[in-house]
């Protein structure tokens, strides 16, 4: 998988911009403030549909702008998709997949797959659930593209029951409840299947990748932790799942009147890391949670690359100056073939050989 | 901003679903620039279909007497009823020309987002008619979206009590396409509902 131009209008910074990376490596050099996670921020933005700063779509239409323009071709082996996305300052984006619309993630997630390193990974170790649930649903998104669409129609649902409670509280309609915990349970059943069939692929890799990143002789492992239903084991079908989050919201019920949101169901979820059977979140130090967010990512690399037959366009913002030197270099012997774009400050911190480009504020030339 | 009758006619087109302020500048217009009587004649349409229009009595579909044409039409079948979500679907399910029964628009479909609960659709009316009418099979056809199909399993389970038999429409692939052409959630469902030959 590779990106073979990418261009900008009113994106961010650019005004516009050209730009035909290499197959291999591309290392994106340039002070700071002057645009290079600005590059990479819209290629993950092609794939992804969504900012991985987490900025709202307004933010990235270049000041003063009616609308911000990013289009990439992509392709992989002899196939290839071009994705146009025009983000206005205000009002709904539209996505056109190779001239034909768009609708969601689904769309773009059947012909594009890319990883992101990114400055503040450590927040998947460190912070809560919602960013261990992103990380999942994200690599399960660009597995199974039906994932995505999957993802959507549990957050809609989900969204209904708790405008529901929200409104009527303790007298929300019962029949209308009953009504939306089955979908809800059936919805988050299929969701919750994805997620443990990912889970199950994920962390053998993550486990066998922090052994090779680093000198601690300490095992990485994690369980699945359901709201509702509690820590899950193997991979239950999405039936059986159902089942469990039907109880689970039935018992809830009542809570749930009360506190007019629903307490329970894949949205509740956590994935719960451990380092030498400590708790990862809160008992291992700053240097085990780095290795174990890069062991997510790089696994989340392979698992994609094994699946999707060829290896995901891959991003490293700014990764390499949070890295001590040996810990850099065996990260980028870990990192199989293919399309890289890495962002550093400095060029003698990226040690990885490639097509170096310097970046100015708006324009990018080779150097 | 434009002289005020010809910017209140942009604001009041602007006002239309899919119609925004260009399309709706192009069309005021247009409207300045044909014959007087042509355009009497639009407003006098409009006009006209707001007065002489109502909800059949029984189906709540659009019409101009007291019952619709399909309610008042004795060749049809009034043991089977298609539920839809909105009078215009039944001229989607007519075209097929393979529905022989008589339709029942709900007004929507239940969103608590948008403040719409069965209360707030014609249910209750729909309950009554399958007494009143000896309905033997309702036949769902709210739209395949989450609020859809939650509208399907409430009507289910209001209906199927009543000792009527209720089925929903099947999803699946398009005909005469080509398989590779469908999206995965529309082949995935069509993998779950798989017949036997």
């Amino acid at each position: 998988m590779n990106l073979v131009w990418l261009a900008l209008r009113d994106y961010r910074s650019y005004a516009s911009l050209d730009f035909h990376p290499d197959p291999g490596v591309n290392v994106l050099l340039g002070e700071n403030g002057s645009g290079k996670t600005s590059i990479l921020e819209a290629i993950g933005y092609l794939a992804t549909l969504s900012s991985f700063r987490r900025s709202p779509d307004a933010a990235l239409v270049r000041l003063g702008a009616d609308a911000a323009i990013t289009r990439g071709e992509f392709s992989s082996g002899p196939s290839g998709a071009v994705i146009e996305v025009e983000t206005p300052a205000t009002g709904r984006r539209r996505v056109l997949v190779n001239g034909k619309g768009g609708r969601s993630r689904a769309d773009v997630a059947g012909v594009v797959a890319l990883v992101a390193f990114l400055p503040d990974d450590l927040d998947l170790v460190k912070r809560g659930p919602a960013y261990r649930r992103d990380y999942i649903d994200d690599v399960a998104a660009q597995a199974w593209p039906a994932a995505a669409t999957e993802q959507t129609e549990y957050d809609r649902v989900l969204r209904q029951r708790n405008a529901l409670l929200r409104r009527d509280g303790r007298s929300a309609d019962g029949a209308t409840l009953d009504v939306l915990d089955e979908r809800m349970s059936e919805l988050g059943g299929v969701l919750l299947a994805r997620r443990l069939a990912i889970c199950s692929l994920l962390g053998p890799a993550v486990s066998e990748l922090y052994a090779d990143l680093g000198e601690e002789a300490e095992a990485v492992d994690w369980y699945y932790l359901a709201a509702g239903i509690g820590p899950v084991e193997g991979q239950p079908g999405a039936a059986e799942l159902a089942g469990g989050l039907r109880d689970g919201l039935s018992g809830a019920r009542r809570a749930d009147l009360e506190r007019r949101t629903s307490t329970v169901g894949p949205h509740r979820d956590d994935l719960v890391i451990s380092i030498g059977g400590r708790d990862a979140r809160s008992r291992a130090s700053q240097g085990e949670q780095r290795s174990i967010s890069l062991g997510m990512r790089l696994a989340a690399f392979h698992v994609l690359t094994e699946r999707r037959g060829s290896a995901p366009v891959l991003l490293l913002d700014d990764v390499f100056s949070e890295l001590d030197a040996s810990r850099g270099r065996r990260l980028v012997a870990r990192l199989p073939r293919g399309q890289v774009f890495v962002t550093s400050a400095r060029a003698e911190e990226v040690p990885l050989v490639g097509k170096r480009w310097r970046v100015v504020t708006g324009e990018v030339t080779a150097e | 901003m434009y002289e005020a009758p010809v910017q209140r006619l942009i604001d009041e087109l602007a006002r239309l679903p899919g119609i925004g302020q260009k399309s709706a500048q192009r069309l005021a217009f247009h409207i300045l620039h044909i014959e007087a009587e042509d355009a009497n004649r639009l407003a006098g349409a409009i006009v006209a279909m707001r007065e002489q229009v109502r909800l059949c009595r029984r189906c709540f579909n659009v019409t101009d007497s007291e019952e619709c044409t399909i309610c008042r039409d004795l060749r049809r079948d009034s043991s089977e009823v298609c539920v839809v979500e909105r009078a215009q679907d039944i001229v989607v399910v007519e075209r097929t020309q393979e529905f022989r029964g008589r339709y029942h628009v709900l007004g929507g479909s239940i969103s608590p987002i948008e403040g719409i609960g069965p209360d707030q659709l014609r249910m209750r009316e729909l309950v009554v008619r399958v007494d009143d009418e000896k309905i033997v099979e309702v036949i769902v056809a709210t739209n395949p979206t989450v609020e859809g199909d939650t509208t399907a399993l409430y009507l289910a389970r209001l209906l199927k009590p009543l000792g009527v038999k209720v089925t929903r429409l099947a999803s699946g692939l398009p005909v005469g396409g080509d398989l590779d052409y469908a999206d995965e959630i529309t082949l995935g469902r069509a993998l779950a509902g798989r017949r036997e030959l």
